[in-house]
């Protein structure tokens, strides 16, 4: 169960999010920090949903008070070339 | 009533170097309203350069602070990813050629190991440049370092000292009685101190207002995009000379491009490429103007055209503690006995990180030892 990986994208397992929720990491973003889960390629849309579900059982809180992660733009992966085509002009 | 000798504020990598070096001796407690290395050290690139910096004093505070990352990871008791990989700024433009030139001899004179190399010199270092450069500068005196990781292994160090840290808790008050501080007032209680380290970064003006002292720092934002993890392409950090133009902003660098465009290049372990960056002043806000995002994908496809195949997975916004000089403040606020900041670092806080702890330790135990590093970062008051 502890070595279940959680964050496909960064390789992290079930027992390395526990432990860095049990070291002090009681948000998402902070979750994130330290274990790089949900800074991958899809960045978190998959692993999200399992990291709220582990830190609400693990801290007892309900997901709903759980800080979001923040999707920085682009909401996508995309090319660098496409970025920088979207220029205007 | 709780105690402690000193009270850090801010968990970014300079408190957190800091409250390393004051645990040495005292009973040390660290305050920060979010999380370690959640604001502008978790959204910054990863350069420890050297050959940016102007000549003259910034290079000797960036050189002794570059030396004590030679044993940081040592005493640290962890990998930082601290790598010696060299550093290099490209040079597009003949006109931008002749204050390079200027640029690096004055670097030379100020005891750096920096040269002009031609266009082909570069390729053989770093293969995936454009071809239509007119040179760049080297130098082997820079490197790089995972700044998440070290503002982690600064904390972890410094609660393995004794300092207890305290996440989301908020600095609303700063209690001063006869021109000395005696205490802290957070959102989770009062600590009573006689010695508080002003460390929030692009927030210090704020802490600062609590005890009355005006203080310039105002955000510089800066902007990033991060690639998927891609095979080593990029050794090393890779700057452009617009991005010293947009760095020092003085015509003698040449003009400042729109949004202070200027490449910022480097790769981290894990594969992911850091493309940078921009410089602006528009105070905390978050959104992004798309076409912000395509003139730092456009400029860097320039320089290294293979970066257009590369996936962007997102965009990382910081904020850069500017002062107006290019240089921090670490000092002892005259007048408010016991009331230290040590903020200020712009876009060199990473850099700079290692010796500002010792700085602020050897200003509080009051020796001499430092004084010719802290003499001039003084709080200037008009
Ligand atoms: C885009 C970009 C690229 C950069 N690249 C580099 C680089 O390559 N090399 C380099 O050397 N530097 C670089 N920098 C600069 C570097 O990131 C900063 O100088 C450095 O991170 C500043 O650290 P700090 O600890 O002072 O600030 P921060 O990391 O912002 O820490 C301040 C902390 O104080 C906390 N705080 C604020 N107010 C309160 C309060 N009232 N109570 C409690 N806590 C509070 C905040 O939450 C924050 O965590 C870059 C910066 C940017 C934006």
């Amino acid at each position: 169960m502890q070595n279940t990986i959680v964050c496909r994208c960064e390789e992290v397992k079930l027992g390395e999010i526990i432990s860095s929720i049990e070291s002090g990491a009681t948000t998402l973003r902070a979750i994130k920090v330290v274990t790089r889960a949900g800074m991958g390629i899809c960045q978190g849309r998959t692993c999200r949903p399992l990291i709220e579900d582990c830190l609400s059982k693990t801290i007892k809180q309900d997901s709903n008070d759980v800080q979001q992660l923040n999707f920085g733009n682009p909401i996508r992966p995309i090319r660098l070339s496409e970025l920088a085509n979207t220029r205007k002009g | 009533m709780e105690t402690a000798d000193a009270v850090v504020i801010g968990g970014g990598v300079i408190g957190t170097s800091v409250a390393y070096r004051l645990a040495k001796e005292r009973k040390v407690i660290l305050l920060e309203r979010k999380e370690i290395g959640g604001q502008t050290s978790g959204n910054c690139d990863k350069a420890i350069i050297l050959q940016s910096k102007k000549p003259g004093f910034p290079i000797k505070l960036a050189k002794a602070s570059r030396r004590i990352y030679d044993q940081l990871e040592e005493e640290l008791e962890t990998s930082i990813e601290y790598n010696k990989n060299g550093g290099m700024i490209l040079i597009e433009k003949e006109e931008h050629l002749n204050f390079m030139k200027k640029f690096v001899d004055r670097q030379n004179k100020a005891g750096l190991r920096v040269k002009l190399i031609d266009a082909k010199e570069a390729k053989a270092f770093q293969p995936y440049l454009s071809d239509n450069l007119v040179g760049a500068t080297y130098s082997t005196e820079d490197a790089e370092v995972n700044p998440l990781l070290l503002t982690q292994a600064f904390s972890r160090a410094a609660r393995r000292s004794g300092v207890d840290i305290r996440l989301y808790t908020e600095v609303v008050g700063i209690d001063c009685q006869n021109g000395r501080v005696v205490g802290v007032k957070t959102d989770r209680g009062y600590i009573s101190t006689e010695l508080v380290i002003n460390a929030a970064g692009p927030f210090a003006g704020e802490i600062a207002e609590m005890v009355g002292v005006p203080l310039t720092i105002i955000p510089r934002r800066g902007v990033i995009l991060i690639s998927e993890k891609v095979p080593p392409m990029i050794h090393g950090n890779i700057l452009c000379s617009q991005y010293i133009a947009a760095k020092h902003q003085s015509e003698e660098y040449g003009k400042a491009p729109p949004f202070g465009i200027g490449l910022s290049l480097g790769q981290t372990d894990s594969g992911n490429l850091l493309i940078g960056g921009s410089r602006e002043f528009t105070g905390y806000n978050k959104e992004i103007n798309p076409e912000l995002l395509a003139s730092i994908a456009s400029h860097a496809i320039r320089m290294v055209p293979s970066l257009g195949n590369v996936q962007i997975i997102r965009s990382m916004i910081g904020f850069r503690p500017f002062t107006g000089n290019g240089l921090p403040i670490i000092d002892e606020v005259p007048g408010v006995q016991g009331f230290v900041i040590a903020a200020g670092h712009e876009g060199d806080g990473i850099a700079l990180a290692p010796i500002t702890g010792i700085l602020v330790a050897s200003l509080v135990a009051g020796e001499s030892n430092y004084k010719d590093l802290l003499e001039p970062l003084k709080l200037k008051t008009e």
